[in-house]
């Protein structure tokens, strides 16, 4: 039986940003554009789509005199994330 | 990357990709391992050569292992400041090195003060008896190595990285044989142990860091 898809996730940005953040303790805003390679503006309104669903965290400071945006995935992004790869191989071909 | 409707296909493509580019970052530089590698091989192969020819040195040799914690200081800063994610292991790893770091030195305490309060006591029975017996240094270098295996054994397991892995074993099964050895063989066995446990596994790390650098440009 299919599982249905968190729509949340189920888009191509914010899943490979979940994929990335999964594999990390944090990452910098950067460090996501770079790996992904968005653009800075599609990957500020996909990670606050993220950070609204309660998936990630996202910490802005200053480093150096220049500002710095840390994304951590939260448990409860993990559980989504989880959930998401156990719905996605009910689609697979056994 | 463009949104557009994903594919289950994809979807697990897209979660493939990303783990491995993620993956990818945390190779380290090399510089740490190659650094401490090097100068411990010297310092042991040195002091292997001190005490089986009975030289004199103007100076200790092994200061040079405290002169080389100042560029591990700068690396550590750099490397830190360079990388732009934080693996889950990496605050683990600092904490095994640090305690490797305290162990070397409680090690090496107690051992000057076995050398202090014995071996005179040691060398006054060698002449009297005539009997050949080793001073405290001789299982003094056993304990070194058994505590270099610590962290070498846990960062090759942790990282995958089977040369250190190999390096660590090494040092465990030489702290054995060195407690049947002459002290300059515990310290040419010290030799083999760090550049098997740290400078080839540094260079081999160092070699796949700057392979990626140059794929990355």
């Amino acid at each position: 039986m299919f599982k249905d898809l968190d729509p949340i996730l189920h888009s191509q940005l914010r899943l490979a940003v979940m994929s990335l953040l999964i594999g990390v303790k944090e990452a910098e805003f950067t460090f996501i554009k770079d790996k992904t390679g968005s653009t800075a503006g599609n990957l500020s309104v996909q990670i606050s789509k993220l950070k609204e669903a309660g998936y990630v965290d996202v910490v802005k400071q200053f480093k150096d005199n220049y500002p710095q945006t840390i994304c951590k995935i939260t448990p409860q992004g993990i559980e989504a994330f989880e959930t998401y790869v156990k719905a996605l191989q009910t689609y697979l071909p056994k | 990357m463009a949104e557009k409707p994903l594919t289950e296909q994809e979807s697990l493509l897209i979660i493939q990709q990303m783990i491995n580019r993620a993956k990818s970052n945390f190779v380290d530089t090399g510089i740490g391992p190659i650094l401490w590698g090097a100068v411990i091989t010297v310092c042991s192969s040195v002091q292997a050569i001190k005490i089986y020819y009975d030289l004199e040195m103007p100076f200790d040799i092994w200061l040079l292992a405290l002169f080389a914690l100042i560029p591990q200081v700068f690396i550590s800063i750099k490397e830190r400041k360079e990388r732009k994610a934080k693996g889950w292991d990496d605050d683990i790893m600092s904490y095994v090195w640090i305690c490797f770091g305290i162990g070397i030195f409680v090690v090496n305490f107690v051992n000057n003060r076995m050398d202090a309060e014995l071996n005179y006591a040691l060398s006054e029975y060698t002449k009297f008896s005539g009997k050949g017996v080793p001073n405290t240094w001789s299982f003094g270098t056993c304990f070194l190595l058994f505590v270099y295996g610590f962290p070498t054994i846990i960062t090759g397991a942790a990282r995958k990285q089977r040369w250190m892995l190999a390096g660590g074993i090494f040092c465990w099964t030489s702290a054995i044989v060195a407690s049947f050895t002459p002290t300059y063989v515990d310290f040419i066995l010290m030799a083999f142990a760090a550049a098997l446990s740290w400078l080839i596994p540094g260079i081999m790390i160092r070699t796949k860091y700057m392979q990626q650098k140059k794929g990355n440009v």
